[in-house]
């Protein structure tokens, strides 16, 4: 927990301006974006998937190498690390990978199929539905027939109305109206937790 | 009361069915209708909305039939087996077309419930108590009407078509009485607010192409909200911090720092507020 504080106050001291440590942007060459592109190791072949995109159910993990087994057969072999970003209903900490969670990872493939993750979203899903019923703190929707619970979690769940800035109050939303949610999946159920719905007010 | 009750029930169906046939044979989208439903699966869809139309003919026939004068057992009959034949089209569109088990995706077609089947079973008892009827519905006493009324409000209650007319409201005047989300309203800014702020601002967009991870770490400090990335400069690893206004909108005011993490040196930061630069 010490080496979370720390980095922060790192990184807080920097993006303010309060630490001396700059080493001039020059010094470090172009800032042109293509030296950022150049460092991408594979492009994606045109019909061929992404080598840097794995996708499926988490069946078997070893320290920080997850194995997933995607939606068509292909079995993933990802590796975690101390860059890589987690969201699991909000950003979180690469241990709240599970065995049983659906995951979307972007990184880079490394030699040997290992594809060594930038980016981990786990059980996050996108459904467009209408709101059935609410009740204290869940939303009942429907999703082409399908019922789906929506649970409402207190400072996480957002609401963006019109397109406005998201703010945390979801009593605006309305019995019978359509809505895009964004959430996280509990996996193997019919229930997401709520990160962020879209709505008209 | 049972021979009223009996005697009404040709009446009940008749609407009914006279309701059920015209949304077959009438209005634009009858074909498309016809192929969402698991018809399309019994006959196949070149046959779905010929079939489709057909059953609501002979809806239609067969509620003219028990509405009108005089009253022939060969009705009920009719009514029975057609009733029979919902009771079976019902479960076989539970059974051969079901929700599919992913739990949230797919497009699945509007599945059958046990309301839909309640609501064949009921039309059914329907039909058979009417075999019984030895008068017609247009001889009963005046009160056996309320009976018609009760029944009808059972099946308006076991049809999923007609919820947004009276449960929708019902809901929606339950969540006005009870406020259920009002505990939700808060002073706390949500993350996706300041995402939404820090993605239109110029200090995101300038750096966007080093950026390599979605949000990795973020935390509040005073008046700011510090967000984090992984990021590559150059060849180099490094950390993208912003530091957004938490509690005001002001996408040009968020500043950012590229960060070396292993020798704590900023590899890049603009000259502050960046939108001044250019």
């Amino acid at each position: 927990m010490t080496g979370t504080i720390g980095r922060r106050t790192l990184l807080t001291s920097a993006v303010l301006g309060t630490s001396a440590t700059l080493v001039g942007a020059t010094a470090m060459g172009s800032l042109a974006p293509e030296t950022a592109f150049a460092a991408r190791a594979q492009l994606p072949e045109p019909g061929q998937p992404d080598p840097n995109f794995a996708e499926g159910r988490v069946v078997s993990r070893d320290g920080s190498v997850v194995m997933a087994s995607g939606s068509d057969g292909r079995l993933h072999r990802i590796q975690l690390t101390g860059g890589t970003s987690v969201w699991k209903l909000r950003p979180t900490t690469v241990d709240q990978v599970l065995v049983g969670d659906g995951l979307y990872a972007r990184g880079v493939l490394m030699p040997g199929g290992l594809l060594a993750a930038e980016s981990v979203w786990v059980n996050i899903v996108n459904l467009k539905v209408h709101i059935t019923a609410i009740g204290k703190n869940v939303l009942y929707l429907d999703h082409n027939g399908q019922k789906v619970v929506g649970h409402v979690v207190p400072g996480t769940s957002a609401a963006v109305y019109n397109g406005t800035a998201a703010i945390s109050d979801l009593s605006m939303l309305k019995v019978g109206k359509h809505a895009q949610v964004i959430g996280a999946w509990r996996p193997d159920t019919n229930e997401v937790d709520l990160a962020t719905i879209y709505a008209a007010a | 009361m049972l021979g009223q009750l009996a005697a009404v029930q040709p009446l009940v169906i008749g609407l009914l069915l006279a309701w059920s046939s015209y949304g077959k044979l009438h209005g634009p989208h009858v074909a498309a209708k016809a192929r969402r439903t698991a018809l399309s699966d019994l006959v196949g869809d070149r046959y779905a909305a010929p079939a489709y139309r057909a059953v609501g003919g002979i809806e239609l026939a067969i509620a003219i039939a028990l509405l009108l004068p005089p009253l022939w057992l060969v009705e009920a009959l009719a009514a029975v087996a057609l009733a029979a034949g919902f009771v079976g089209y019902v479960i076989y569109a539970r059974v051969v077309v079901p929700e599919s088990s992913c739990g949230c995706m797919g497009s699945a077609a509007t599945p059958v419930r046990w309301r839909g089947i309640a609501r064949a079973g009921v039309l059914l008892a329907a039909a058979l108590a009417a075999l019984t009827a030895d008068i017609g519905w247009w001889s009963v006493q005046p009160m056996s009407i309320a009976l018609v009324v009760v029944e009808a409000m059972v099946f308006v209650g076991l049809s999923a078509e007609l919820d947004r007319y009276w449960l929708m409201p019902l809901r929606r005047l339950r969540v006005r009485l009870t406020h259920p989300l009002a505990g939700t309203a808060s002073y706390e800014v949500p993350l996706a607010a300041t995402q939404q702020q820090l993605l239109r601002s110029t200090a995101y967009q300038s750096v966007n192409p080093f950026l390599r991870s979605d949000i990795r770490d973020h935390w509040d400090e005073g008046d700011w909200r510090f967000v984090s990335y992984t990021a590559a400069y150059g060849e180099r690893p490094a950390t993208a911090v912003f530091a957004v206004p938490r509690l005001r909108y002001e996408p040009d005011e968020v500043r950012v720092a590229i960060v070396d993490e292993s020798s704590g040196e900023t590899l890049y930061r603009p000259a502050t507020p960046l939108a001044l630069v250019d």
